[in-house]
C-alpha cells in the first residue's frame, strides 16, 4: 500500500466508511497488540488493551489529523489505554513473579539473565520503560519517541539516560551477554 | 556515567523479549466490538442524536472482562454458521442503536476519548511534561504527558470507562464543559444507570465496583436499592415452594418432568448486572443448571436419544448428605438436520419500542436467519400495534425479502386485538411439511394479547396444535412487562423452548449456538421417576424442578405431557439424599415408626440384594413423531467413591447458587466464595465463557447481598 493509499484508507474511514475502517484495523490489529504486549507483557492483558484501543479508535479516528505519522498516533492511543487497564488492575500484571515467567529468545543462563533484566526495566516508571521501548527496542528516533508520547525529544534522552542509571545502579557493571 | 547500564544489554534483553503472535480470535473479537462501535458512532452522529454505548446496553461488554471473550469463541462452533453470524451480529449492533435510550454517558466517554486523542496531536511543547528539570528520578511516573489524577470526577466518570477519565485535567474540563450544564438535571437518573453500568462492568466483583462508585459525589448518589429485585414493573413469575425434603420410607417414589429452559438464568444474570439480587420467586434451579452445557457420556445412535449418567459423591454444603447427580445428554445431530418451517409470531405493540425489546428481537431473528438452510421457510405475523401478517411463508434463500419485512417491523399504537396467534398457526399448517419442524415462535415482552385472551384457553389451543405437529418457543425481551409465567407455560404446552434474551450475546446463544437443539427435539415428553431405597436412603430432596413436578402415576400415563430434550442438549438433575446411618437427617425418625416399620423386614429379605443400590432411576420419553413412550432404566448405586467429573462439579457450584438465591435454608454455612471456588475449579476448558460469566456473577451477588 503506498503511502497515498494509506492516507485515503483513512480518509474513508474518517467519513464513515465502516469496511474501509475494518480494513485499518486488519492492517493494524497485530502491531496493536505488539505495542500493548511491550506494555503489559500478558497475552489476555494485551489483548484486552487492544481490544479496547480498537473501540476507541472507532470513536476518534476523525480526531486524526495527519499531522504525525499514523502509526505515532496509534502508538499514543495504546499506550494510553494500557495505562488506563494497568489502573483498573488491582494487581500489577508485570510482578516481578510475573516477569520470572516471561517468555524470551534465549536459553539457559541467558534466559534467566535477560529476565532479570526485563523484570528490572519493568519496574522503572512508565514514561521511562517506555521510552526504552520505542527507543532501544522499537528503533524510533528520539525525537519521534517524544511525539508518541507526547513530550520532548530532550525529555526521551533524558528518560533513557535515568533508565540506564538505574539498571546500572542495580546490576553493577558486570553485566554482558556471553 | 560509568555506572549506566550499556544501552545495548537493554536492547538486546528487549529484542530478546519473545512477543507471541496476535491471535486471529482476538483480532475478530477486537475488529467485531470496534465496527460496531464504529458504526454506532457514524449513525449517531448523523441522527446528531445521543446514545448510550451500545456496547454497554447490548453486549455487557465489560472493559476489560475475560468473561465476553464468548462472542468470539463461538466462531469455533459446530457444523453451520462459519464466520457469518459474527459478521452479521456487527451490522445488526449497529442497527439496534438507533433506538438507544438517551444518557449521558456514552458522551462523557466520547468527550474523554477526544480529548486525550486530541491532545495526543497537539505540539509536545504544549502538554510537555516538563519531566527533566522537575522531576527526581522515579517522579516522572506517567507514561504519557497526563499528570496524576484529578480529585472530583463528574457523575458519568464512574461508568465503564472510569479509567480514563482519572487523569488529566484538560480531559476532565472537556467532561465538564460538554456533559454538566445540560445534564445536570438529570443526574439522578444518569447516575442510577451509571451505577447500574459499573455493576455490569465490575471484573473483579466487589472490589471493581466500589472502586468505580466510590469517587461519586454524595449528591448524586441513587437511593440504596433495595436488597431484591422488587416488582417495579410488572415482571410476573410464578410463585411456588420449594421442594421438601422427604423422608424415603414414607415417599419412595419422585417423579417430574426434565425441563430444558435457560430463561430464568438470563433473567437472574440480567438482574444481578443491573446491581438487584433477583427475586425469589424468579429463580429456578434447574433453569440455571441447565443453562450450561455439560459434556456427558452422549449417546451413540438415533436410536437410544439419550444417555444418562449417574454420580454419588458428597454433598460439598452439607456434611453426612451425599448428591444423588443424574446427567442426560441428548443425541448429537451432526450432519442431516430436518428442513424448517418456521412462523415468527412477533409482538409489535407499543411497549415494546425499546433499544432491547424490538430492535433487539430484530437483530437476533436475523442471526437465526443466518442459521437456516436456503431451503428452509419463514413466515412473520405480527400482533398488537401493527397487525396480521407481514411475510407470506417465503424460502430462506430470499434473504434479502425477509430481512426486509423485519426491518420495516415498527412499535407502536394500541392492541390490535388481531388474532395473532391463529394467523400464525395458518401460516405454519399453510405450509406444513410432516418431515420438517414446524414452529410458531412467539416473541414477545409479556403481552400475551395475541387473540385469545384466557391463559387457560390460550394453552388449550397451543397444546392442540402441538399435537398436530406445530410447536411453540417462546422468547422473552425487556423489562417492566415480563410475564415469566405464561411464557414458561405456553412453551411447555407447545412442546418448546422459553428464553429470555436480553443481549445479543443471550441471541447467539439460544437462536445460533443452540439452534440445534432448540430447534430439532430428539425426543418429548421425557419424565424422569426416581425410586428410593428406604434401606439406604433416609431422606432425598430434589433440587429444583419445582414447576415440573408429576404425579406417581403420571409417569406411566403417555397422555400426559412432559419436556423435551433436543438435539445436543443437557439436562441435570440433583436429588440430595442422608444416606440411612448417616447423623445428618433433617427429620428426626419417629419414635412409633420403628414399628410400622416392622412389617418391611419380611421383604427386606428380598430387598437385601439391593442393599448396595441407593434408587432406581426410570426415565420415558416418546421419540418426536411418535405417541407411545419408551422405558429406560438404570440402578443408582450406593456408593459415593466414583470420582465426580468436572462438568458434575460445575452444576453442583451452579446448583449451590441456585438455592442460596432462592432463600432456601438448604445450603447451611456454603458461601459465595465457596460457589467461587468450586466453580474454578470445576471452570474447565470453558469454551464458550459461560462459565466464566457465572463466576462473575456470583461475584457480583456477593457484592449486593448484604446478609
Amino acid at each position: 500500500m503506498t503511502e497515498a493509499e494509506h492516507s485515503e484508507l483513512i480518509r474513508r474511514a474518517q467519513n464513515g466508511d465502516s469496511k474501509a475502517f475494518a480494513e485499518l484495523i486488519a492492517l493494524y490489529y497485530a502491531i496493536m497488540f505488539k505495542m500493548a504486549y511491550q506494555h503489559c507483557p500478558s497475552r489476555d492483558a494485551a489483548e484486552e488493551i487492544t481490544q479496547e484501543a480498537c473501540i476507541k479508535l472507532a470513536r476518534g479516528i476523525g480526531l486524526f489529523r495527519f499531522e504525525s505519522k499514523f502509526t505515532s498516533w496509534l502508538y499514543r492511543l495504546v499506550i494510553n489505554t494500557a495505562r488506563d487497564y494497568m489502573q483498573s488492575q488491582s494487581r500489577h500484571p508485570y510482578n516481578p513473579e510475573a516477569m520470572e515467567r516471561v517468555a524470551v529468545k534465549a536459553e539457559g543462563e541467558d534466559a534467566a539473565y535477560t529476565r532479570q533484566i526485563l523484570a528490572a526495566i519493568y519496574q522503572l516508571p512508565d514514561g521511562e520503560r517506555a521510552a526504552l521501548m520505542l527507543v532501544l527496542r522499537d528503533g524510533y528516533s528520539h525525537a519521534e519517541a517524544g511525539d508518541i508520547l507526547g513530550v520532548k525529544e530532550g525529555t526521551i534522552s533524558w528518560r533513557i539516560s535515568e533508565a540506564k542509571k538505574k539498571l546500572g545502579a542495580q546490576f553493577g557493571k558486570e553485566v554482558a551477554y556471553g | 556515567m560509568d555506572k549506566h547500564m550499556d544501552e545495548n544489554i537493554i536492547s538486546e534483553a528487549l529484542q530478546r523479549m519473545d512477543i507471541p503472535p496476535a491471535d486471529d480470535n482476538a483480532r475478530k473479537r477486537a475488529l467485531n466490538l470496534a465496527l460496531a462501535e464504529f458504526n454506532a458512532h457514524q449513525k449517531k452522529n448523523e441522527k446528531n442524536s445521543q446514545g448510550l454505548s451500545i456496547l454497554t446496553r447490548l453486549m455487557s461488554v465489560t472493559q476489560f472482562n475475560k468473561g465476553q471473550t464468548t462472542m468470539e469463541n463461538r466462531q469455533k462452533k459446530r457444523l453451520v454458521y462459519g464466520g457469518m453470524a459474527t459478521a452479521m451480529a456487527v451490522v445488526l449492533i449497529a442497527g439496534v442503536s438507533l433506538n438507544q435510550m438517551q444518557s449521558g454517558i456514552f458522551k462523557a466517554q466520547e468527550s474523554s476519548v477526544a480529548a486525550e486523542l486530541e491532545a495526543a496531536q497537539l505540539p509536545s511543547a504544549a502538554v510537555d511534561d516538563a519531566a527533566p528539570q522537575a522531576t527526581a528520578a522515579g517522579a516522572d511516573a506517567s507514561v504519557s504527558a497526563m499528570p496524576a489524577p484529578v480529585a472530583p470526577m463528574q457523575p458519568q466518570a464512574a461508568n465503564r470507562m472510569e479509567a480514563q477519565s482519572k487523569s488529566a485535567p484538560q480531559r476532565a474540563e472537556a467532561e465538564s464543559l460538554s456533559a454538566a450544564p445540560m445534564e445536570a438535571p438529570m443526574q439522578a437518573p444518569m447516575a442510577d444507570m451509571a451505577v447500574a453500568g459499573s455493576m455490569a462492568m465490575a471484573p473483579q466483583g466487589l472490589a471493581a465496583a466500589q472502586r468505580s462508585i466510590a469517587p461519586m459525589p454524595p449528591v448524586v448518589m441513587p437511593e440504596p436499592y433495595p436488597p431484591y429485585y422488587q416488582e417495579q414493573g410488572q415482571d410476573k413469575f410464578e410463585n411456588f415452594k420449594i421442594n421438601p425434603v422427604k423422608i424415603a420410607a414414607e415417599e419412595p417414589v419422585s417423579t417430574f418432568s426434565v425441563d430444558v429452559d435457560t430463561a430464568s438464568y438470563s433473567f437472574m444474570r440480567r438482574q444481578i448486572e443491573n446491581g438487584q439480587l433477583p427475586a425469589p420467586d424468579s429463580i429456578r434451579v434447574e433453569e440455571l443448571i441447565n443453562y450450561f452445557d455439560y459434556a456427558y457420556p452422549a449417546p451413540h445412535s438415533k436410536d437410544e436419544p439419550f444417555k444418562a449418567s449417574v454420580t454419588v459423591t458428597p454433598s460439598p454444603w452439607a456434611e453426612g448428605k451425599e448428591l444423588v447427580h443424574i446427567g442426560i445428554k441428548g443425541y448429537e445431530m451432526n450432519t442431516q438436520r430436518p428442513r424448517s418451517n418456521l412462523v415468527f409470531l412477533l409482538d409489535t405493540s407499543g411497549s415494546m419500542n425499546e433499544a432491547d425489546k424490538l430492535p433487539l428481537l430484530k437483530s437476533s431473528f436475523k442471526l437465526l436467519l443466518d442459521t437456516l438452510s436456503p431451503d428452509d421457510t419463514v413466515a412473520i405475523a405480527v400482533y398488537a400495534g401493527s397487525a396480521g401478517t407481514v411475510l407470506e411463508p417465503t424460502k430462506v434463500s430470499d434473504k434479502a425479502k425477509i430481512i426486509a419485512a423485519l426491518d420495516g417491523l415498527q412499535a407502536g399504537g394500541g392492541t390490535a386485538g388481531a388474532a395473532g396467534i391463529e394467523l400464525a398457526y395458518q401460516l405454519a399448517e399453510q405450509n406444513f411439511d410432516k418431515e420438517a419442524v414446524n414452529r410458531v415462535i412467539l416473541a414477545t415482552d409479556g403481552d400475551f394479547n395475541v387473540g385469545i385472551n384466557d391463559p387457560e384457553a390460550l394453552k388449550n389451543f397451543v397444546g392442540k396444535k402441538r399435537d398436530s405437529g406445530v410447536f411453540l418457543s417462546v422468547l422473552g425481551f425487556g423489562q417492566g412487562n415480563y410475564n415469566d409465567h405464561i411464557m414458561q407455560s405456553l412453551a411447555q404446552n407447545g412442546n418448546g423452548v422459553a428464553a429470555y434474551i436480553d443481549n445479543l450475546n443471550e441471541a447467539q446463544k439460544v437462536l445460533v449456538d443452540e439452534a440445534t437443539s432448540s430447534l430439532f427435539p430428539i425426543a418429548k415428553d421425557v419424565k424422569i421417576q426416581v425410586e428410593f431405597n428406604p434401606d439406604t436412603v433416609a431422606e432425598y430432596r430434589l433440587i429444583g424442578y419445582e414447576t415440573r413436578s408429576l404425579k406417581r402415576e403420571d409417569f406411566n400415563n403417555d397422555k400426559v405431557d412432559a419436556g423435551d430434550i433436543g438435539a445436543g442438549h443437557t439436562v441435570t438433575a440433583i436429588y440430595e439424599i442422608t444416606p440411612a446411618g448417616s447423623n445428618a437427617r433433617s427429620i428426626d425418625p419417629l419414635r412409633y415408626g420403628a414399628q410400622g416399620k416392622a412389617p418391611k423386614t419380611e421383604t427386606s429379605v428380598d430387598n437385601a440384594s439391593f442393599g448396595g443400590e441407593y434408587a432406581f432411576l426410570k426415565m420415558r420419553y416418546k421419540l418426536p413423531n411418535e405417541d407411545t413412550s419408551h422405558l429406560i432404566t438404570t440402578p443408582v448405586p450406593a456408593s459415593d467413591t466414583a470420582t465426580i467429573s468436572d462438568d458434575a462439579q460445575f452444576s453442583l457450584a451452579v446448583a449451590a447458587f441456585g438455592q442460596m438465591l432462592k432463600g432456601a435454608d438448604y445450603t447451611g454455612d456454603f458461601t459465595y466464595d465457596d460457589v467461587i471456588a468450586l466453580a474454578q475449579k470445576a471452570k474447565g476448558a470453558d469454551e464458550y465463557g459461560y462459565r466464566a460469566e457465572f463466576i462473575k456473577l456470583v461475584r457480583l451477588a456477593k457484592s449486593l447481598d448484604n446478609k
